[in-house]
């Protein structure tokens, strides 16, 4: 098994699956945190809001990191990774492009998600690409606050009350088909998995799915039959939602992409 | 014990703690904050939340997000049990007890002991 110290080191194939997965984490983080982020002013009481908007802080962070190993691999800087591509360039999964919808739909992506993203850095800190095995434990401890704010908002809200249980059933039936396309396989699966990069992606699925059915099943609500995992958004295909987000979150950058800030 | 009225330019309302507007919120926890292990834990404000599971987690970005934190209490509000202020007369010197405040003496912050996040003797 080859290990690279360094993402100057990874070259042909393997330069290119490392490239695609890095815009996969980054627009994963980023759309995620800008969608949270819509919450600011808005959650249901104060201490929600700060708690729920510094999380998306830490998103946008994480996808700092992302689109700068990029930029070292000779990708364009990460404001205009982040502002000056259109959605088809994006490689986000389509559960993080949905709208924010109601405040349990909200806590329950951001659960499903950050489970998804706690079993990514748990398998990335044993990657053979060594800076992402780095970055990957670096990032495990908001990681793991961001999955216990989730989970306790799910554990709560799924059989508080009937109207309560109802909205996040509802949640979690639109939800999960969407998370389960953050599993997408790519045509980098293969070449990821051969260099000890990363497992495939059905394989970090399946840890996923045992890691968030006993949670939902303790806060009382039910995975849904057969759910066709919806993909697309790692190939550029994604909901509507995704443009009409971009459209605003760009806006002030394409006023005049060379301004200084 | 002589009882003195409070100062004019204070609203008695503050004074006595009483909210000014109904609460609709959740319960109130009053939370604890500690900078390194050994340390004091110090009240650094309170939360609303459902309990105190969550207590933690909201607290834990209200209030270790600035600075450095190892550890965080939360207690709820209504288990603090405190002295009223019309009764703030009791914590007047009647006579001179300046031989009491011995500044002078260095004396250490905290005891360091094998700590885990209890009680700290200082």
């Amino acid at each position: 098994m080859p290990s690279f110290a360094t993402l100057a080191e990874v070259s042909g194939v393997t330069r290119a699956a490392v490239i695609d997965l890095l815009y996969r984490l980054a627009d994963d983080e980023l759309i995620i945190g800008h969608r949270n982020s819509e919450w600011t002013g808005h959650a249901p009481i104060l201490e929600a809001d700060i708690a729920f908007s510094s999380m998306a802080q830490d998103e946008m962070g994480h996808a700092q990191v992302y689109y700068g190993m990029l930029h070292q691999l000779g990708e364009a800087e990460p404001d205009t990774l982040a502002f000056g591509r259109n959605a088809r360039q994006f490689r986000c999964a389509s559960l993080v492009s949905l709208p924010k919808n109601d405040w349990g739909f909200s806590v329950l992506r951001q659960f499903l998600y950050d489970a998804a993203e706690t079993v990514r850095l748990n398998a990335y800190a044993n990657s053979s690409l060594q800076p992402l095995a780095h970055l990957a434990v670096k990032l495990r401890g908001e990681e793991k606050y961001h999955l216990m704010h989730g989970r306790s908002w799910v554990l709560r809200l799924g059989d508080a009350t009937p109207e309560s249980h109802r909205i996040m059933q509802s949640a979690l039936d639109r939800a999960y088909p969407y998370a389960l396309g953050l599993f997408e396989p790519t045509e980098y699966d293969e070449v990821l998995a051969q260099t000890g990069i990363s497992p495939r992606e059905d394989d970090l699925r399946r840890q996923w799915e045992s890691a968030v059915a006993p949670v939902l099943a303790d806060a009382g609500l039910r995975i849904p039959d057969a759910a066709t995992p919806v993909h697309g958004g790692r190939v550029g295909k994604h909901p509507d939602a995704l443009k009409e987000l971009l459209d605003q979150m760009q806006c002030v950058y394409n006023i005049d992409p060379m301004a200084k800030w | 014990m002589t009882s003195k009225p409070p100062p004019a330019n204070r609203q008695s309302t503050i004074d006595n703690r009483q909210p000014v507007t109904v609460d609709t919120q959740g319960r109130v926890f009053e939370v604890f904050h500690q900078q390194a292990r050994g340390e004091p834990h110090v009240y650094v404000g309170s939360v609303h939340a459902p309990d105190a599971e969550m207590a933690i987690l909201l607290a834990k970005e209200q209030y270790a997000r600035r600075q450095a934190c190892v550890n965080l209490w939360v207690v709820p509000a209504e288990a603090i049990v405190a002295t009223p202020y019309e009764n703030d007369d009791i914590f007047e010197r009647a006579t001179d007890k300046s031989y009491r405040e011995s500044w002078g003496y260095k004396t250490p912050k905290t005891v360091r002991i094998e700590d885990t996040g209890g009680p700290t003797h200082a």
